[in-house]
């Protein structure tokens, strides 16, 4: 079976080997995991992140303000800041939505590794907020 | 580092779930395997994939090698199938390396002609499918391979096919003269012959003049539409670096100049002719293949960009030593094709994209350039005769020539940022200066400038230093800071200052800057949360105003908000205030911005709280739509860019609509235009526009859909209707306001005319500006759409832009809808 056609040089849109090594551990697990000792069914072995809106933005500064990264980040649907858990102040990540995924997509390429704030910042393609995810 | 000293514990099993750092990812726990060949089929591909890029390898050798592994390896499928693949892909995806793939082909040729016969076939296989989809770019590069191959193909080679393109160009032109595909093809078959004349085939002289003579009626004819995309477009000044010129009509002389001088074409690389001699022999006297039937369809498809006339663009074109090829050479054509496809190719990764840029004095002719970061000055020194062009300068100057393309480029315009960031940090020795002094070209011709092309300028600058601490020569201009600001200079400074502010804070610049510029940024910048202006009882109605504010912030009942209100609008009525609704929507709206101070999240909550008040209000009165922008922009005036962007959610949520703002900024307080020199009111209604634009876009994508309903298009088409008049009603509103600041026939210009005249006259300068960039969006928009509803849509076509449901398309009452309360006021109000 010829593998599907890759290109000559890395795209820098897709999801990190963070997200990916994530999932591959949980498929380590999973025979000690009872939550996720069962088959997956086929909607669920898509990729989750074939048609992802969001990003995980990292490394943030605990002074970056939502109002900078919206200068960054272009035309966002939803941003939700990262908070520490019990001050509930910024924590040095974020969760930006977008509107569409291409424009997700050109966040990791265009904006991902750059400087927001002075400092270089890490993008990777989420699955999609959840309450609760905003605490680190 | 205790997880240095634990990493072969073997871990796996979830005792230490957090892994810190990379090492553990990349950390091998295997015991070290046996040394191992790599087998020849990941070899070569290796070999064939990093082509040219290293300076220090001789490229003939590493053709040679490449050919001979994978012609002695004919056999293997895996080695003859990969090597077929790679190197078509290689053409279409690293377009510097085309000349290169095709020496290998030659010299494959002489080894196993049934191996090159191969790649021809392919390649033409490959053509006859990007001419069905109308992927002209692909098929640019294709047929630069096959030009370079042309000494191994039969009789006239590539020439027929170019022949043929021709004719469906003439057939476009003929139809059209405002067509832009007939143009595009003619650039094509004009960037295609200088690599069949650089190929090692002999005797094509005669085939290029008679298909140049053909050319010239398309590519020199004037066309008007240039005059929409020039990027200088005040036109009274006779300096040369500003005469605007097209790419197409540039080509053709470049080309007839060429041509009479036997086609020397000194800056495309021939690795053939370098080859080793045992296969020299046979390589000048080649086995010919005859190219496989290339197929031109009969009716050409237009793919995804509408084209309008590409202006030729430099940087550097006003030097005392040239450091970029004039306009006068073809290699300024050439290198700058060659530059720009790889620019727009590799979006997908931009460090890839920057890589090439530095190193693109690999894969043109040995010295095509003077050596790499040779400083500006030191170009005076070289000898007669010999290039100063600098490779940085070439590169810079092609990333300009996209982030400043009219009307725009391929690329959301961060691309281009990112590109030159990351140049810059490559090669920060060779980049830097070639980036002061393109910075500094711009500059001083900010007065001339398109107003888009200003803005871009402006944010691609602040970004740029945002990414290198800010650091400026500021000191340069310090004369320009006394300037007024209706001055373009001047007005540049302030709103570059004002964008750097956004990405940062306002006391981070002060501390970038000298003193003459302290002044340009106030004491109320550096503060977070601009005060409540009815704090003081000197505002009218204050009492009124806190306690509405108490009582947003108590959560209270509306009707309990609405007596404060009412008590605020009787006051006013009694005070003779002809709408009493602005003064209390002031108190209002005033209160939710001071209430949402403290981040974007915290005034969006608010105002989803508080939408069903705000949304009630336009219907009821337009003056007290407007006073909301009115409040917001007064608000936030120390940080403008925040309102800006309240404003932009406001529209999102359709309390505000497009005209109202567009009224706000260019009726209400157009004044004398004033307004005009503030780089975010041009946002706001760049950005307005730009939703209302969009959202037309998305009809017309959804209404042609392949597989839409017949009674679901007629709904479209009369969505598409309604909103297409509406945009044209907008921009109508804003053509007529800007038509009055240029012509200086506002009332309030009217009235002063002897006064202040200087100012004045700059002001209508602006205004001219602002007009023509709207008139062009306005044009590009309607030909868009002109364009789209007569293409018939294919089966599959692929749609560009997000895809949304018809229904959604047809129901939607705003612009863009779903905005949800996710601030979690709850938790952090």
């Amino acid at each position: 079976m010829p593998e599907p056609m890759r290109t000559t040089i890395e795209r820098l849109d897709r999801p990190s080997a963070y997200y990916l090594g994530r999932n591959k551990k949980r498929k380590f697990n999973r025979d000690h995991d009872d939550q996720d000792d069962r088959e997956k069914s086929p909607e669920e072995q898509e990729d989750p992140l074939k048609d992802a809106t969001t990003l995980y933005v990292g490394n943030l500064s605990f002074y970056t303000t939502e109002e900078q990264i919206h200068e960054l980040c272009g035309e966002i649907k939803r941003l939700v800041m990262g908070l520490d858990r019990f001050n509930k102040t910024p924590c040095g990540f974020c969760f930006v939505e977008y509107y569409t995924h291409q424009d997700a997509l050109d966040c990791m390429k265009y904006i991902g590794g750059t400087k927001l704030d002075e400092r270089i910042i890490r993008t990777d393609l989420d699955p999609g907020f959840q309450e609760g995810r905003q605490y680190g | 580092m205790g997880d240095f000293d634990r990493r072969n514990a073997g871990h796996r099993g979830g005792h230490n779930r957090k892994r810190r750092f990379r090492e553990d990812d990349e950390f091998d726990r295997r015991p070290p395997r046996r040394q191992y060949q790599e087998p020849v089929h990941v070899k070569v591909r290796k070999q064939l994939l990093a082509i040219a890029e290293s300076p220090l390898k001789k490229i003939d050798e590493e053709v040679q090698e490449i050919a001979t592994i994978v012609a002695d390896n004919y056999e293997d499928e895996e080695i003859r199938g990969n090597f077929l693949e790679l190197a078509l892909q290689l053409v279409v995806e690293q377009a510097l390396k085309i000349p290169f793939v095709a020496a290998v082909v030659l010299a494959v040729n002489v080894k196993k002609p049934e191996l090159a016969y191969e790649v021809l076939t392919r390649s033409s296989t490959a053509l006859n499918k990007h001419f069905n989809i109308g992927a002209w770019r692909e098929v640019k590069l294709l047929l630069r391979f096959l030009g370079c191959l042309q000494a191994i193909l039969n009789d006239e080679g590539v020439f027929p096919v170019l022949e043929e393109l021709f004719s469906r160009a003439v057939d476009l032109q003929t139809a059209s003269s405002d067509d832009g595909l007939g143009l595009e093809i003619v650039k094509i078959i004009l960037l295609t012959i200088p690599y069949i004349m650089a190929s090692s085939a002999p005797g094509l002289e005669a085939f290029a003049s008679a298909l140049l003579e053909k050319t010239d009626i398309i590519a020199s004819a004037p066309r008007p539409l240039e005059a929409l995309v020039d990027p200088y477009p005040s036109g009274e000044d006779d300096d040369t670096s500003h005469q605007a010129q097209s790419i197409i009509s540039l080509l053709q002389r470049q080309l007839q100049t060429e041509a009479a001088q036997s086609w020397k074409l000194a800056c495309i690389p021939r690795p053939w002719r370098t080859l080793p001699i045992d296969g020299g022999a046979k390589l000048m006297a080649p086995t010919k293949h005859s190219l496989p039937s290339i197929i031109v369809p009969s009716s050409v498809s237009a793919g995804a960009r509408p084209q309008l006339p590409e202006m030729y663009f430099s940087v550097y074109a006003d030097q005392d030593v040239e450091t970029v090829p004039p306009t006068s050479n073809i290699a300024s054509s050439i290198l700058r094709d060659a530059l720009v496809d790889t620019i727009s190719i590799l979006d997908y990764n931009r460090n890839a994209t920057a890589k090439f840029l530095i190193d693109l004095d690999c894969y043109f002719a040995p010295e095509t350039f003077v050596k790499r970061a040779t400083p500006f000055d030191r170009l005076r020194e070289v000898d007669e005769g010999k290039s100063t062009w600098k490779p940085e300068d070439v590169a810079v100057d092609a990333v300009f020539s996209q982030l400043l393309q009219l009307p725009t480029p391929e690329h959301k315009l961060v691309y281009y940022h990112a590109v030159l960031t990351e140049s810059c940090k490559i090669a920060p020795a060779a980049i830097a200066p070639s980036l002061g002094r393109a910075i500094r070209f711009l500059y001083r011709n900010v007065d001339a400038m398109d107003l888009e092309l200003e803005y871009r300028f402006l944010d691609w600058f602040s970004h740029h230093l945002s990414n290198f601490g800010f650091t400026w020569k500021w000191t340069e201009w310090v004369d320009d800071v006394e300037l007024p600001l209706a001055n373009p200079k001047k007005a540049f400074i302030v709103g570059a200052l004002e964008k750097e502010i956004r990405l940062s804070f306002a006391q981070r610049i002060r501390g970038t800057l000298p003193e003459p510029y302290q002044a340009l940024i106030t004491e109320a910048k550096e503060k977070d949360t601009p005060d409540f202006k009815y704090n003081s009882d000197r505002t009218p109605y204050a009492p009124q105003a806190r306690e509405v504010l108490r009582l947003l912030r108590a959560k209270a009942s509306d009707s309990e908000i609405q007596v404060q209100l009412s008590s605020i609008e009787s006051e006013a009525s009694g005070l003779g205030i002809a709408e009493p609704l602005i003064p209390s929507t002031d108190a209002y709206m005033t209160a939710i911005c001071f209430i949402g101070s403290k981040s974007l999240s915290h005034v969006l909550s608010c105002i989803e709280r508080c939408k069903e008040r705000l949304l009630a209000l336009g219907p009821r009165s337009e003056a007290a739509r407007r006073q909301i922008i009115t409040s917001v922009m007064e608000y936030w005036s120390e940080k403008p860019g925040v309102g800006v962007n309240v404003v932009d959610k406001l529209l999102n949520y359709t309390i505000l609509t497009p005209l109202s703002v567009i009224n706000w900024a260019l009726t209400d307080n157009i004044g004398k235009g004033r307004l005009l020199t503030l780089a975010h009111i041009y946002e706001m209604v760049a950005s307005t526009l730009h939703k209302v634009t969009n959202r037309v876009r998305q009809i017309v994508i959804a209404r042609n859909q392949a597989e839409l309903p017949a009674e679901q298009k007629a709904m479209l088409d009369e969505t598409l209707e309604k909103e297409r008049s509406q945009m044209k009603e907008l921009f109508a509103t804003v053509e007529d306001s800007l038509t009055g600041v240029a012509s200086g026939v506002v009332d309030e210009m009217a009235e002063s005319r002897d006064q202040d005249t200087e100012g004045e006259a700059l002001l209508r300068i602006w205004g001219g500006k602002w007009l023509r960039v709207f008139r062009r969006k306005m044009a590009v928009e309607e030909s868009w759409i002109e364009e789209m509803l007569a293409k018939q849509p294919a089966e599959g076509d692929l749609l560009d832009g997000p895809e949304r449901g018809a229904d959604e398309m047809v129901e939607g009452n705003g612009i863009v809808e779903g905005q949800e309360n996710w601030g979690g006021d709850g938790d952090i109000l």
